[in-house]
């Protein structure tokens, strides 16, 4: 292990790719720190102060997670990566809708890249909107809980302003991911994501162990390993369907004759789920707060029943989300029909079954039921933190870093990373990080 | 003067997005991203790219010390 790290360094090409990769986010976390032109640093400060005491950052606990911080600070990265995410999600969800973009998913790299482009132009649009949402509900005071003055000078040309500066924020940050995408290791967006979240967990360390003294502290990090355990095995875990393939001559070369085996993951759906999730059950917040502060019926229910994170209302239907959107991902991504033709195209088969469509119906019958216990994984991992409410001591579990939406995301990343720098190392001799 | 350092701002910014949006986008989408297969691409980047990249990092520049300038210029002037 600690040989392959230093074959890791020594290696120049792999050295420069990772330097690059720490140089990036180190450009972005400091961006993330620096405030927006007319936004009062002292007062953002001084107001996050009393947020943090209170349990009112509830509502934009996701966004503010995979911000880092950064939104709740109003600085100039404040969107971050999440209007990409979303804009990937509607792309993605329309595919299945709008014929064009099928056929454009189909058509293969040069189909994929015009999404991709379509996906950045969407990003924009959202951070155009984003950004005057969180300028709006920032100026009137909603933002942090009821504390003006974090905008001195709220003329309209220099609101306007402070929207356009976050709007060129969430470029730089897409461009930053594409830079690391590019020229250094890994997936850049799902990096920046992964440092904004890592970046956390000492701060929350220190919280869990101010507040609830060193053996909480201590329990909580035993706790906290044993959940990253417990996500890296289930998330390698897959059922490997073997799969024979036909041997042929071409001209006088023999080809095929193996077996090989298709891999299907226990997970296949990743974290995505949760983030689809966690992104529903807070918009009837949102509708709720947009509409007004009159205290009305549908007002209540919905504070009392789905903001509060350790109700059983809010973890049941949570749950049932995630439930529900891992299979509808899987679907949407796993194509049991197209698998089998292409194997039929190449010769294959899977032994006791005959090509074509038996094996996609068997294909998706085993398929269905490995997403069972996938989803309800992934389930209960995103709800774990809400049963620890009381060892955090503040509202905002869904930061806390050894368990829910955080631990997947880091882990899904890190084990990613990790396979795209073995397989570099690969190149070169054939001792890697994972035995 | 904060008023010039603004609209440097805002020039920088929409030129900023529009050099990015020109840039191939090479994310990937969502379906790389969290755990996707892994993939390399081995395709280097053109001249008229590094160009861009070159222009980008100018434009970003600018961008960032305008803004501290004008962090500045509101925290000694007002």
């Amino acid at each position: 292990m600690l040989s392959a790290f230093r074959a890791a360094l020594t290696t120049p090409d792999l050295r420069k790719k990772i330097l690059f990769t720490l140089g990036v986010v180190a450009v972005y976390r400091l961006g993330a720190n620096i405030p927006s032109p007319g936004v009062s640093y002292p007062n953002v400060q001084e107001c996050l102060r009393q947020v943090e005491g209170s349990e009112n950052a509830g509502i934009y606990s996701l966004i503010n997670l995979f911000s880092g911080g950064a939104l709740l600070q109003l600085s100039i990265l404040a969107l971050g990566i999440m209007p990409y995410i979303t804009a990937s999600i509607i792309i993605q969800l329309l595919t299945v809708v709008i014929p064009r973009f099928e056929a454009l998913k189909k058509e293969g790299q040069s189909g994929q890249n015009k999404l991709t482009q379509y996906t950045r132009y969407l990003t924009i649009a959202l951070a155009i909107l984003q950004a005057t949402g969180i300028v709006s509900l920032a100026n009137s005071g909603a933002l942090l809980g009821n504390c003006p003055g974090i905008i001195p000078d709220d003329s309209v040309f220099n609101l306007a302003v402070i929207v356009i500066v976050m709007t060129a924020g969430t470029a730089i940050v897409m461009w930053l991911g594409e830079q690391v995408t590019e020229k250094g290791v890994g997936n850049g967006m799902s990096l920046l994501i992964f440092a904004s979240i890592a970046h956390r967990i000492p701060a929350e360390g220190m919280n869990i162990l101010n507040n609830a003294g060193p053996l909480v502290f201590a329990g909580v990090c035993v706790f906290g390993l044993a959940i990253i355990v417990s996500v890296v095995f289930v998330e390698q875990g897959q059922r490997r369907i073997p799969v024979q393939y036909a041997k042929r001559m071409v001209g006088r070369r023999m080809y095929g004759g193996t077996s090989t085996y298709l891999p299907l993951k226990v997970n296949q759906a990743g974290v995505i789920p949760v983030i689809f999730g966690s992104s529903l059950l807070y918009l009837p917040d949102l509708v709720a707060r947009l509409v007004g502060n009159d205290g009305g019926w549908f007002q209540q229910f919905v504070q009392t029943y789905l903001v509060d994170q350790s109700n059983w209302l809010h973890i049941l239907l949570y749950v049932a989300l995630i439930i529900f959107f891992t299979y509808f991902y899987v679907g949407i991504t796993f194509n049991p029909e197209e698998r089998a033709d292409e194997m039929k195209k190449f010769g294959g088969f899977i032994p006791g079954i005959r090509p074509g469509r038996p094996t996609a119906e068997y294909l998706n019958f085993v398929l269905s039921r490995i997403t069972l216990p996938g989803s309800l994984y992934l389930g209960i991992i995103a709800v774990l933190p809400n049963f620890f409410l009381g060892v955090t001591g503040s509202g905002q579990n869904q930061n806390f870093p050894f368990g829910g939406t955080a631990v997947l995301i880091m882990v899904g990343v890190g084990l990613d990373t990790v396979k795209q720098i073995e397989s570099q190392l690969m190149q070169r001799n054939y001792e890697g990080f994972l035995r | 003067m904060v008023l010039a350092l603004q609209i440097v701002l805002i020039v920088s910014s929409v030129l900023l997005v529009l050099l990015i949006l020109l840039h191939r986008g090479r994310g990937g989408g969502l379906s790389s991203l969290f755990g996707g297969g892994v993939q390399s691409s081995l395709s280097g980047s053109s001249v008229a790219e590094k160009n861009l990249d070159r222009l980008t990092l100018f434009t970003a520049a600018i961008w960032v010390v305008s803004i501290i300038g004008t962090g500045l210029l509101v925290k000694v002037g007002a």
